[in-house]
């Protein structure tokens, strides 16, 4: 289960960098194309999502099609992937379990960001009772053991596509708290903050206005670093059983599913684990070009 | 230093509280009922007889009652009993317990064998094709889900090498059988966490060889080697260090399913089963001790930190 | 003593606790894997299947069920029935308990009352409630009085739930647990939760010369691939394995022996009686006439089950699957059947399953396509065990599929699931003509005159269907080629592994 990243993934994400103007975008397009490593990230994802989207269009069998009679048959002819023990294709199910994961792990972290910022911006600006608190409940969040953690809500809450969402949103949420809460934090004891409120404007304002830019360097290399375990996590949920649920084809379940045969039939289990880590790595590689590019210790 | 020790053990408190009281509703909330469970399909009750079951699981008073028994019991020591097997708690977590030490040690040692040297390669050769794989490689390492490199690591050695994996034995009885029982899933665990470690002895590394006194050191005309193993390693390796530390507190919890694919006896398999079998105490225990494990593990990690390190000054 | 002898007396004393802790077994030990731990051992007491296995070695019951399904005597020497409503029992002398004390009527009385008294909390009550008197005549024999004659009554006491245990032992200690107080081959020696159970053998046991190995060590081994692993490299003897991928496996391997038989366990998909469309019996007829069985047992058990009717195909009362209705597929009655009821364009519908062997949800899949035939619609309510459980308890699902434990007495089985009284009927299925069946079946002790009976019944419970039988899953036991001698009964049961010997 990746907490062991999530634990490291909030210690390593850099400082809010002091306020710069706004460079021009060619001068970031350039920089990310010259980093090798992003781009190469953003190209394994969007095709990902691109054939996440076409799915049942491009896929050569029905994803619940069964042919008992080719259950179990090694890749080749017309099942380039092999087939299952019902006989259905593995290539069209893990072609469309791309759709599962995909959607868990884009809406998980949109909940994780959504929650952790309202509650870190909050305590960093301001402060008190209400950051003491907050924090305080984010440590108990984060004490928890991610994974039993997400395998009690799914238990509480039952297995639908909106509880996995729920479940690994709440568990990556302290980490996006922690880095708002930083950034907030760094940027409210600034001069220009006291300007501005001596000029009268509103707390909303300022935050939009000053803080939130901010805060988006690190969160967008968090946000990546999230969508890489989001994923990992939803099929972690799904091969204990506890996420997307059969005949739906989802990557964890075909590999909770496969592992059965893994003597006899190795590749019901081998493909949707290499899709797995395949989206994970464009994630991660995007993730770790954007650090790159805009941490300022690490050129 | 003891006044902040202090303030941070005091901190732990209402952590852990907050940790027993979410544990405690969550698994009250999970739909089913314990004693139903405990007995099966098979069996025909009469309500009278469930309700004294009820009375002898002591899962009939109301909620916030059953609360603070259950922390009064705590502070006793009194983790109370399974609802499934009627046997006391704690010593069984505790007779697990050294399995997930032992795993999470193994696991880490695998990871630094690993990690260190490819990150000082990394960090020498700088920008190099060298150090681009070994980054790459890294990355991959992150994103392969731990329990399918389980799996596949199981196909290749059982079906292809034919050495089959080893039941676990305790570390008293058969040191060698620990050993083999182990070595398969703590690769699988080290693989990822290996990754991680890398780029921080990288990037620990490129920091501290940049510093005034690496320069001074070769200026003295000491050769690279030396400086790199008695001047830069130490220093670049204490953040490691704290690094390491924190994945132990992630380690002795965070096994579950790799338990689960090489059936091991360990902490992350009880608690699974436990969940679904509704055995609250079980449960709760568990989470507590894993939660208090982790949460001490992270406070001697920075404790040790700021002794090692002379920079740090706390508030 | 110089300095280099107390060296070596501070090494040797160091490396003391590295050595193997306790001897090493004498003679012969056969090693069981297993894939479940047992939580109590007390016969009188427990439900589970992983607990039943273990009572297998050690205790002894009345009566038992032979490799041929056929009743033979255990600790009683013979049997007869006077009048329909008595039975009397002459039990084996010099029959020991572990503790060394004799078996006598006494203790028999002691266990039957123990079952019987709705304190004790027994599964094994509702086996002999017909039990109105224990009387004990002399020491080697038990009277039974009963409010009416039961044919399923030696059934019931073969039980492992009756199990005759230790009366002193029980008034001791309170209940058995923990502490064993039986009269089986083997005795308790060592026993560390989740990870192994020791038994050596009973050397007074009263059947002279058995049993032929010393000591049997019982793997608590999760995970079944794992299991076959444990039997591969000879970590283990022997293994119980049900899921069919396994199966396939072992029996590639050329130096294991897989041992099969039908089982007596029926795998079957529930209607909720109550719940619209299926309180219309054409519907659930339906059903039946659209599901292909022999497909299901091809998918989901790899072929290692038997096609069944609502008495085990296994055991010798079943008709033939061919002379039953509805078990050669037929589509086109099946849609007639649901445009009569007044759906002949189909529904959409739920069914119940959960992940575990029990839960069935491969049985599910393939049902679930099946039905798409017919124009129904079902979405898999896949969900954990626990709530599986309650949900089968709270009668709270629509279809569900099922593994009921069987038995090879029709009456045992059939009464308490199909009667509009029987205690686990969750269909709720209520008809009079077949609750005057079953009654008429159970009372007969005729077996010649309860074939008939029990022939009609089948016929009425596939057209009434407040179940689609499937199928019984096969017993399968895996073990090394040097075990030789032991029996598999069907049932899963193990005593027959006191004949069992080890040739290397």
């Amino acid at each position: 289960m990746p907490g062991s990243t999530r634990a490291f993934a909030t210690r390593e994400a850099p400082a809010a960098a002091p306020p710069r103007t706004a460079a021009g975008w060619r001068w970031w397009a350039r920089r990310f194309v010259r980093n090798r490593v992003a781009p190469i990230g953003l190209g394994i994802i969007v095709a990902s999502v691109l054939i996440a989207l076409a799915a049942p269009a491009i896929v050569p069998h029905d994803v619940r099609a069964m042919a008992p009679a080719d259950a179990l048959s090694p890749p080749g002819g017309r099942y380039p992937f092999g087939t299952d023990e019902f006989g259905r294709d593995v290539f069209s199910r893990v072609v469309v379990g791309s759709r599962v994961s995909l959607v868990v792990a884009f809406l998980s972290v949109a909940v994780a960001v959504a929650l952790g910022t309202t509650i870190g911006l909050a305590a960093g600006y301001y402060g008190g009772w209400w950051d003491a608190v907050s924090m305080r409940v984010m440590d108990v969040v984060f004490a928890f053991p991610a994974i039993l953690l997400a395998i009690a809500i799914m238990a509480v809450l039952g297995t639908s596509l909106f509880n996995l969402v729920i479940a690994i949103g709440v568990v990556y949420t302290p980490q996006f708290a922690r880095v708002s809460r930083a950034a907030a934090l760094a940027v409210r004891s600034l001069e220009f903050v006291d300007a501005a409120r001596a000029l009268g404007l509103g707390n909303a304002r300022i935050i939009w206005r000053h803080i939130i830019p901010n805060v988006l360097a690190p969160m967008i290399v968090q946000v990546s670093l999230s969508l890489s375990l989001a994923i990992l996590s939803e099929s972690a949920l799904s091969f204990l059983g506890l996420g997307t649920q059969p005949p739906v084809p989802s990557w964890g379940n075909m590999l909770s599913e496969g592992r059965q045969f893994l003597e006899i039939a190795p590749w019901n289990a081998i493909f949707p684990g290499l899709a797995i880590m395949t989206v994970v790595l464009g994630f991660n590689l995007l993730g770790d070009g954007l650090r790159d590019l805009l941490d300022p210790r690490l050129r | 230093m003891q006044r902040y020790l202090l303030s941070r053990l005091l901190a732990l408190i209402p952590v852990l509280l907050g940790i027993l009281a979410v544990v405690f509703l969550l698994i009250r909330l999970i739909p089913g009922d314990a004693v139903q469970l405990f007995l099966g399909t098979q069996v025909e009750m009469t309500p009278e007889q469930m309700a004294e079951l009820r009375r002898f699981f002591g899962v009939d008073k109301p909620i916030p009652l059953q609360f603070l028994d259950y922390l009064g019991r705590i502070l006793r020591g009194d983790f109370g009993v399974s609802l499934r097997t009627a046997r006391p708690v704690l010593p069984d977590i505790a007779q697990r317990l050294p399995l997930s030490f032992q795993l999470a040690t193994l696991a880490l040692a695998v990871a630094v064998a690993i990690a260190v040297p490819l990150g000082i390669v990394s960090a020498v050769v700088r920008n190099s094709p060298v150090d681009v794989a070994t980054r790459i490689g890294g990355l991959l390492g992150l994103s392969i889900p731990n329990f399918w490199l389980g799996a596949m690591l199981i196909l290749v050695f059982s079906r292809y090498l034919h050495v089959s994996l080893g039941q676990y034995v305790p570390l008293s009885q058969d040191p060698l059988g620990t050993l083999r029982s182990l070595y398969l899933p703590a690769i699988a665990l080290g693989a990822a966490i290996a990754a991680i470690l890398m780029r921080y002895v990288r990037s620990s590394l490129l920091e501290v060889l940049g510093q005034d006194y690496i320069r001074t050191a070769r200026g003295k005309g000491l050769r690279g080697t030396v400086v790199l193993l008695r001047h830069a390693l130490p220093n670049a390796l204490i953040p490691v260090v704290t690094v390491v530390g924190f994945q132990m507190g992630y380690l002795l919890g965070g096994t579950v399913v790799i338990e689960e694919i090489f059936a091991l006896p360990g902490m992350g398999r009880l608690v699974l089963q436990a969940i679904f079998q509704r055995d609250y105490p079980v449960v709760q225990g568990v989470v507590l001790v894993v939660a208090l494990l982790f949460v001490l593990t992270n406070l001697v990690v920075d404790l040790l930190y700021a002794w090692i390190d002379p920079r740090i000054r706390y508030a | 003593m110089n300095a280099r002898r107390w060296l070596w007396l501070v090494v040797v004393a160091l490396a003391l606790p590295a050595l193997p802790a306790g001897a090493a077994p004498v003679g012969t030990t056969l090693t069981i894997g297993v894939d479940q731990e047992v939580v109590g051992l007390d016969p009188n007491l427990v439900t589970a299947f992983s607990s039943f296995r273990r009572i297998d070695f050690l205790y002894n019951k009345l009566v038992r069920y032979n490799d041929r399904l056929e009743i033979e005597g255990d600790l009683a020497e013979s049997w007869e029935f006077p009048d329909p409503r008595t039975a009397i029992f002459r039990l084996r002398r010099g029959v020991r308990f572990h503790s060394g004390a004799e078996m006598t009527s006494e203790d028999v009385k002691f266990t039957l009352e123990r079952v019987l008294d709705p304190a004790t909390r027994s599964p094994g009550r509702s086996f002999i409630d017909v039990i109105t008197a224990v009387e004990t005549p002399d020491r080697y024999t038990v009277r039974l009085r009963l409010q009416f004659p039961l044919a399923s009554l030696l059934s019931g006491l073969a039980s492992a739930n009756l199990s005759i245990v230790e009366r002193a032992a029980v008034q001791r200690f309170g209940n058995l647990q923990r502490n064993v107080a039986g009269t089986g081959p083997y005795m308790l020696a060592e026993w560390v939760p989740d990870n192994f159970m020791r038994l050596t053998r009973n050397p007074n046991y009263f059947r002279r010369g058995l049993p032929r190995i010393d000591t049997v060590i019982i793997r608590v081994i999760p995970d079944q691939a794992s299991l076959l692993a444990g039997v591969r490299t000879r970590a283990l003897d022997m293994a119980t394995i049900n899921q069919g991928a396994v199966i396939v496996q072992a029996r590639r391997e050329p130096n294991l022996v897989v041992l099969q038989k039908p089982g007596i366990n029926l795998r079957i998909f529930s209607f909720n009686t109550t719940r619209r469309p299926y309180d219309d019996p054409r519907v659930r007829y339906a059903f039946a006439w659209a599901i292909d069985r022999q497909a299901i047992v091809n998918t989901a058990e790899f072929g290692f089950a038997a096609v069944s009717g609502p008495i085990p195909a296994s055991t010798p009362w079943a008709t033939p699957v061919n002379r039953l209705p509805s078990y050669t597929p037929d589509v086109a009655r099946a849609r007639r059947l649901l445009a009569e009821a007044g759906y002949p364009s189909g529904f959409a519908t739920r069914i119940v399953t959960s992940p575990t062997y029990e839960g069935g949800i491969a049985v599910a899949q393939v049902i679930q396509e099946q039905l798409r035939a017919i124009g129904v619609t079902a979405t898999l309510d896949t969900i954990e065990w626990g709530t599986y459980i309650n949900r089968w308890v709270a009668r709270d699902f629509d279809t569900m599929i099922e593994l009921r434990g069987g038995d090879p007495d029709p009456d045992r089985f059939l009464y308490r699931t199909f009667h509009s009284t029987g205690a686990v009927n969750n269909f709720l299925f209520k008809d009079a003509p077949i609750d005057r069946l079953l009654e008429r079946g159970r009372v007969n002790l005729e077996a010649a005159a309860r074939r008939p009976i029990y022939a009609e019944l089948e016929r009425a419970l596939i057209e009434a269907a407040p179940a689609i039988f499937l199928y019984t899953p096969m017993e399968t036991q895996v073990l090394q080629g040097y075990v030789r001698g032991f029996k598999i009964i069907g049932n899963g049961a193990l005593y027959f592994l006191e004949e069992a010997t080890i040739e290397r």
